[in-house]
Formats: structure tokens, sequence, C-alpha cells
């Protein structure tokens, strides 16, 4: 009975008492925001007798207080140095969902080659691309905080590769908290036309340990042929919420790779909606959890073949200690002639903790009758034959441990293309191991 | 259902054993004065009048649950007569006078002969004495202690124990039907198997004589005492019809230390003609709880018929070491729907559970398996293996998975597979070079499918199951 006032005072609080972002030039900008607000107004914040929303309780976020920040950052790049990634040559910075240009480093536009901008600057410019797909992909209509974003929507990254394309090196976006309290909405666009190629980098850092929301929405949309390599770190602090929704579109034979890491966050989710839309499409989503403390990690994923000769691969694990309770929820949605659709998912968990908590929910809905379809789950702990073999051969029982442990979640950083940053994050595996 | 049946179904009686059958049918409607007049027509005692009250109030407060996936227009609650003494049903001369098809049906099935007869409601003192072969196996069961009634009978007979019993696995406010089946059942089936015996043999509701009308909403009660065991056939391989359309049943059991309860189902009843018109709702709640040590329920359900078919055979497994298993068998085909599946809920130490299900979907049906395997934070060492497959027939039906795992306890080991498979026109065609025809070809791929679940079944039933699977999806390969 208090959750309904608290309910309706956060949304309030985040939708009327707040600064609005400055308005936009673009009439139909200024539009999808006012209808975001009215539809944020009318939905509710879930609650954990929502089906989607069953195991995740976020009743703590209603609590609080949450500003969105205007003024711009006062920090330097040596506050931000130590997250840079040395293989990026491009890098837009957020300081609590703010544009840093002092902090970035973009290439200067040459002709009609690739854009890769601040969305709420970029817009006006390249209104005629971006029109068509802002908030097309991920919709507001029926998630609350898909629409308080979209209500915020101002900076971000726009990425637009035009065809053919090929940005070869990553492009790195920074996001970083500075303030406690503040709520960011981030909003990113990545359109890449036929054929062209590249790999965006979403990275969720912060400076500070208190608690603050992180509210991120970002679309992808891939024309055929095209190749996005889709890497999502979070490491937000330990008493930040985050959440965190993508949604991608792919046309014939394009291809989407995504792997997304849950690092932070006292109450984290991810929303990863891919839609096969069109004739050989293909999509490979690796997930991993690491969670500690009194941590939740929430990830759900939908992957609709909605054409046929789609192919799907999807890895997602769990590493939970302490009390931390891990959430995943993969959806793979094979729909009426879909046929040839070749699909496989595996959500493996391993339980430290000896009050860790997994909910996982692999979920198939076939329609279509000519298709390879598979999904395995496990939760457990180490195996332990694989311990003994270890002890055998002279490790500790607590190394042996550990060793393992990083093992299996090094299977999912591994698959990350970017050297410095796999073994940054290998570290913070490691790191996180070395218990005794 | 064919017009013949149809007709064979409502004919009037007509020789005349009831003289009074109008005042014996309850008006139509549901409020208290109906479930008042149920237990009094029954001649219940007090505390079961007040068990269906309290189910009822229970029942009011409820909502129709909306969240599976199976689909069907709104049910009149208001509009079901909640009491009617059993029909008897016209006794037939001999087995020229029952309808071809069934016949057809049967012999496509290996019905043996004399139960075809009593299937098709042919005077069973015509062909076959089969009223002294359940008196055997009464005497037989009675002999060892075995209780083995209806529930109407037991409540008169045994108050004590079905009064300890009746309601403590499936709480009467468990869920919307099992709440209305609370309130208003009225037969079903009573089984106490006291401590150290072991069953003779397989019981079966079909030995088990003036109940063949089971009625709409069906009670089952099963008591397995410390060391006991037993096994239970509920249903058989022929269709059964009956022009009740909506069927909300309840099965409990309980299985003591070193308790051991196997419950198999062959469910075969109208599933609606081809364009899915008619056919049975059939919405049961099927509960064991495994509260001794060493206890074990086992599930085996072959479900080939219902309109829709809404269940979830589940296992409590309180006590440490207890074992639950779950073997399913689940074809629709045409427009039926089936939503099953089952719950393995861990609170004991060393709890094992196996989950294995088998979906076939053809037509325009649609097939869910659904299932939770919940490990409670007490439930330490448990373990867990599910495997669910689906099978795809034409590219109209649809085949879901919705597994729910919750684990709270690290020491736990929980593994679930699922994978589609079709019959490929490849496989057909090496039959075929081997001089197999498409329907023997299909029905021992099927077979090979479901080999897993069969083997669980006792024989009769396994092989009647086999031919029963190869007819229910004749004519939809090919």
């Amino acid at each position: 009975m208090g959750t309904v006032t608290v309910a309706g005072g956060y949304l309030e609080s985040l939708l009327q008492g707040q600064p609005r972002p400055p308005s936009s030039p673009l009439a139909w900008f200024n539009q999808l925001r006012a209808d975001a607000v009215e539809r944020a107004s009318a939905l509710k914040v879930p609650t954990t007798r929502d089906e989607e929303w069953r195991f995740t309780d976020i009743s703590p976020l209603l609590g609080l207080s949450f500003q969105p920040v205007s003024a711009g950052s006062a920090l330097d790049a040596a506050d931000v140095g130590r997250f840079h990634l040395k293989e990026a040559a491009i890098r837009l910075v957020f300081v609590d969902g703010v544009y840093a240009p002092a902090l970035s480093r973009r290439p200067e536009k040459v002709g009609t080659g690739p854009v890769v901008a601040n969305l709420s600057e970029a817009v006006v410019a390249h209104a005629t691309m971006v029109k068509p797909h802002l908030a097309r992909h991920a919709r507001f209509q029926d998630d609350v905080f898909t629409a308080v974003n979209t209500a915020f929507m101002h900076d971000g990254a726009l990425v637009f590769l035009p065809r053919g394309a090929a940005i070869r090196s990553p492009i790195h976006l920074l996001f970083i908290a500075s303030q406690k309290a503040a709520a960011s909405h981030p909003r990113c666009l990545v359109i890449a036309e036929a054929g062209s190629e590249a790999m965006v980098i979403e990275d969720y850092v912060t400076l500070q340990q208190e608690a603050y929301v992180n509210n991120a929405v970002t679309e992808i949309v891939l024309a055929d042929h095209a190749r996005i390599d889709h890497v999502r770190i979070q490491r937000d602090g330990i008493e930040a919420f985050h959440l965190g929704r993508c949604a991608v579109s792919l046309a014939r034979e394009s291809r989407y790779r995504s792997v997304a890491i849950a690092l932070g966050a006292r109450i984290s989710r991810y929303n990863l909606d891919t839609l096969l839309a069109a004739e050989g499409a293909e999509c490979t989503l690796d997930g991993l959890a690491l969670i500690t403390g009194r941590q939740l990690a929430d990830t759900h994923t939908c992957i609709d073949h909605a054409m046929p000769h789609g192919t799907s691969r999807q890895s997602h694990k769990c590493i939970v200690d302490d009390t931390a309770h891990a959430v995943f929820n993969g959806k793979i949605m094979v729909r009426t002639g879909a046929q040839h659709t070749d699909s496989s998912q595996s959500s493996r968990n391993l339980l430290l903790g000896a009050r860790a908590r997994v909910d996982t929910k692999p979920q198939l809905e076939i329609f279509a009758d000519d298709v390879k379809c598979a999904h395995g789950a496990t939760v457990g702990q180490l195996d332990s034959e694989e311990v003994f073999y270890l002890k055998s051969r002279g490790l500790t029982e607590t190394a042996a441990r550990n060793l393992l442990t990083y093992a299996f979640g090094a299977e999912i950083i591994d698959r990350i293309p970017v050297a410095s940053l796999k073994h940054r994050l290998e570290r913070t595996v490691l790191d996180h191991t070395q218990r005794s | 259902m064919s017009a013949v049946l149809q007709n064979l179904v409502n004919q009037p009686y007509k020789h005349g054993f009831v003289t009074d059958i109008e005042s014996d049918i309850a008006p139509k409607g549901l409020n208290e004065e109906t479930i008042r007049l149920i237990s009094a027509k029954k001649n219940e005692p007090e505390w079961l009048l007040a068990f269906r009250l309290g189910a009822y109030r229970k029942w009011l407060g409820m909502e129709e649950p909306k969240w599976s996936t199976v689909r069907y227009p709104e049910i009149d609650f208001q509009a079901i007569s909640y009491y009617s003494a059993p029909k008897p049903r016209k006794k037939l001369n001999s087995m020229d006078e029952v309808d071809p098809e069934l016949l057809r049906t049967f012999e496509k099935l290996g019905v043996p002969m004399h139960e075809r007869a009593a299937l098709a409601g042919v005077a069973v003192d015509v062909i076959f004495d089969s009223v002294s072969v359940a008196t055997t196996y009464k005497q037989k069961l009675a002999e060892v202690g075995i209780i083995f009634c209806s529930i109407s009978e037991a409540v008169h007979m045994h108050p004590d124990l079905v009064r300890q019993y009746l309601g403590t696995v499936v709480p009467v406010g468990d869920n919307y039907y099992a709440a209305l089946n609370s309130a208003v059942f009225t037969d079903g089936t009573f089984c106490f198997i006291p401590k150290g015996v072991r069953c003779p043999m397989d019981l079966s509701t079909y030995f088990r004589i003036n109940t063949e009308e089971s009625g709409q909403f069906e009670r089952t009660l099963i008591i397995a005492e410390e060391g006991a065991s037993v096994s239970y056939l509920e249903g058989c391989t022929a269709p059964r019809f009956d022009t009740n359309q909506l069927h909300a049943a309840v099965v409990e059991l309980v299985a003591l230390n070193d308790a051991d309860i196997k419950y198999s189902t062959v469910q075969n009843w109208y599933a609606g003609d081809e364009n899915g018109v008619g056919g049975i709702y059939n919405f049961v709640t099927k509960r064991g709880l495994a509260k001794g040590v060493n206890s074990r329920i086992s599930w085996t359900q072959v479900e080939t018929g219902s309109a829709i078919t809404w269940k979830y055979p589940s296992c409590v497994l309180l006590g440490e070491n207890s074992v639950g298993e779950f073997y399913s068998v689940a074809v629709t085909n045409h427009h039926q729907q089936a939503d099953t599946g089952t719950k393995m809920v861990h609170l004991g130490r060393n709890t094992r559970s196996t989950i294995v299900s088998k979906g076939i979907s053809a037509g325009h049906s649609h097939n869910s398996y659904r299932g939770l395997v919940r490990v409670a934070p007490t439930a330490a060492g448990a373990r867990n293996y599910s495997q669910c497959d689906s099978m795809l027939v034409g590219d109209a039906c649809s085949a879901n998975t919705f597994p729910y795992i919750q684990v709270r306890n690290h020491t736990a080991k929980v593994e679930h597979e699922a994978s589609t498979s079709k019959i490929g026109e490849d496989q057909l065609f090496y039959f075929a070079q081997r001089g197999i025809g498409n329907e023997e070809a299909v029905s021992m791929i099927i077979n090979g499918f479901c080999k897993d679940v069969f083997q669980q079944l006792p024989m009769e039933f396994a092989v009647e199951a086999t031919k029963l699977l190869g007819f229910k999806l004749e004519g939809s390969v090919g």
C-alpha cells in the first residue's frame, strides 16, 4: 500500500519535479519525448507480481530520489584516463549522462563518411537518417524505464555507418558516474547501412560508490550484410541501480555479436532484444554476471526469429557469491514460417555462496517445424572431480577452486575482441576469485 | 464426437433401473445451497461440508487464472449442474450394436476383447463376467489390508483417514480449479496402503466397479504408509466420451517413510473434431507429497486426448532422500492445446528428481511444457535432471518450453536440456526404402522418441500407448 505512493513519487519526481532536457529544434524529436512522458505517466513501476519482474524486486529504487544532472562535468582527463582503452581511436565520454566533449576523442567528419557523435547535436544534422529509427526499435509503449529514458532523451551516442563503411578501431562509449543521487538516461543509436562494419563498446564505470541510477537505452539497426560487434561492460558502483535496454534489428545476412558483462550495481537489469527480421540473419549473444555481496543481476534476452534461415547462439553464465542473486530469462521465439532456424542457448550458473540464489528460465517458443533448437541450463557448484584433479597436481583446495571459477568466467570474457579490455576484465575476475 | 456416439450417449435410458432421475439432478448454478445439497445427497459428515464450504468461499475470492498459453471461451460456472446421480448408460446386448468407428479404434489399439465390450458399454455379464473378476481382486486386496474404494465410500467407512489427509497436499485454496473441485467434488478414488504392504497388483479404476462414470469433479487420494508401495493406473487408452466439457480433478498422493507411489495416467478423452469444435477441458491439479525419509513419488502420463490439457503433476520432496519422477508424453493434433509439465519442489536434504517430457504437436495444435524446479535453502545436496524434447509435425503447430529453475542452495545440482526435432522426410524415405509404409514408420519414429517414457508404463499400457500415438497422428505426416 505504501508502495503505490512511493512508486508514484518516484515517477513523478523523475518526470515532473525535475529539470527537463533542453528542447530540440526538431519538432518530431520533442514530440517523441512528450509522447514518452505521457506513456511513462500511464505506466506503473513493475513489481514482483509482474511476470517479467518476478524475481527482481526494484522497490529499493523507489525509496530514493534522483536528479538528472544538467551542468557539465568538472572532471579532467586525469580523472578518467584509467578507463581509456588503448585500441580505441574513437571515444565519446558522458559524465552522469552529459556529453563531455573535452574528454572525448573523435575524428572530424569527412564528407559522407561515418558519423560518431553526440546524439543531441548530431540528430539535427542527420535527422533524415535518425528519424526512421529512433525509438522505433526500443519501443517505450510497454516499458516504463524505456519511456522515462525517451522522455529524457538528450545526450548519448549516434553511430552512423554509411554503406560499405568499416571502422576498424573500436568505438568506445564511456559512461562515467561522478555524482551521487544522479539519474542518467543515456541514449544510443547505431545505424549500420548495408555491408558496413564496426565494433561498439558501451562501458559503464563509476568514480564514487554511492547510489545513483543509470537508465540506458541503445538501439542498433543492421542493414543487409552489416556486421556489428557490441561489447557492454557494466561496472557501476556497488550501490547503483542499472536499468539497461538494447534493441537490435537485423536485416538479411547481417550479423550481430554481443558480449555483455555485469559486474557492478546493487540491482541491475539488462534487456536485450534481437529481432532477426530477414533471412539469413545471425546473432551471437554472450553474457556473464559476476556478482557478490547482496547484488542482484537480472538479464532478460529475447531472440526473435521472424524469418527463415536465421542462426542464433547464446551462452549466458553467472557466478554468484555470498547472498547475491542472479536472474536469467532467455526467450527464443521461432515464428511461423521461420523455417531452417538454427538456435542454441545455454545458461550456466555457478553458486559459490551458501545463500546465493539463481533463478533461470531458458524459454523456447516454436511455431515452425523444420528447425533446430536446443537449450540447456545448469546450476551447481564446481565439479568435485575437477577440483580433485587440480589438487592431485599439487594445487591447494583454494587455489584449485579459484582457478576453476576463473576459467568458468574467462570463457565468456575471452570472446571480447579487444585485448586490453579483455585483460582488464580477466584481472577483475581473478581478483574476485582470489578468496581464501 | 460422431453423431452415432452422440446419440448413444444422449439416449434416454429405457430399461428403467432408476425411476426418479429428475430429482437427482441439482439445478444449474453454484452457491452454498448447491454445496449443502451435494453434501446432503451424499449423506456426508459435518466436517466435510465445512471443508466444502471453506473451499467455496476461497473460490469466490479467487480469479480464473489467465497466465497459461491455452485459450478457450469463458466458462460459465453457473451453467453447470454440480450434482447428478451416476448416469446409467444404455446397456447394449452384443458387440454388434457398438458403433463401428469405436470398434475400429479398439482394433487399432489392440484393446483386449473383453475390455472392448466393457468400454463400449456392452452389458458386461453378456460377454464377460467382470464383476466376479473385480470381486476377486477386492478380496485379495482386503486380505493384505489395502483399502481401495470410492472416496464417498471411504468418507463413511474410514472417515478418520480421509479427514487426516484430504486437502493436505493440495490445500483448498491452492488454485482456482482446485478450490472449485474441493467445493463440489462428487466422487473419485480412495486408496490406502498400510504399513509395510506392497500392493500385490496394479490398481486401476477399471476394476473399481460402480464408478465407471467418475464424473466431472473427480477427487483422488492415495496414501502409502511406511514402507508401502503401490502402482496406480488411471484412465485407459480407449477413447472416452463424456458430455461434460469441464473436468477439474484433484489428485493427492502422500508417501510416508520408505513408501513408493507410482501413478500412471493414459488420457484419451474426446479432443474435439478436426476443426476444434467441442472436446473436453481437462484442468487438473495433481500433486504428491513425499513426506517421509526415502519416499518416492513417480508420475507417468500419456496425454493424447482433451481439447485442452492443463496440468502439472508435481512432487513436493519434503522427506530426506526422497525421490520425485515425472515422465510425460503429450500429443496434440488438430486444434488441441496442451500446457503441461511438472513442479519439483525440493525441501529435504539429498532429494532427487528426474523429469523426462516428450511433446509432439501436429496439425494446428499448441503444445507447451511448463515446469518448475525449485531448490529451497534447506535442500542441501538436491539433484535434478530434466530433459524436455519437442517434435513438430507440420508447420502450423507450435511447441513451447518454459522451464523455471530456482535454486537457493549452493550444494544443489540442477541440469536442464531441451531440444526440438521433426519427422524428417529423409527418415521416412529410409523406412520406405526398407519396405515400411509411412504410417508404420511414423509410429516407429514416435515410439523411439517416447521410449524413455513408455518404459515407465506397465507393460500392457505401454503396448497400447505406442499404438495410440500412431493412431492419433495418422494422416498428419506425408
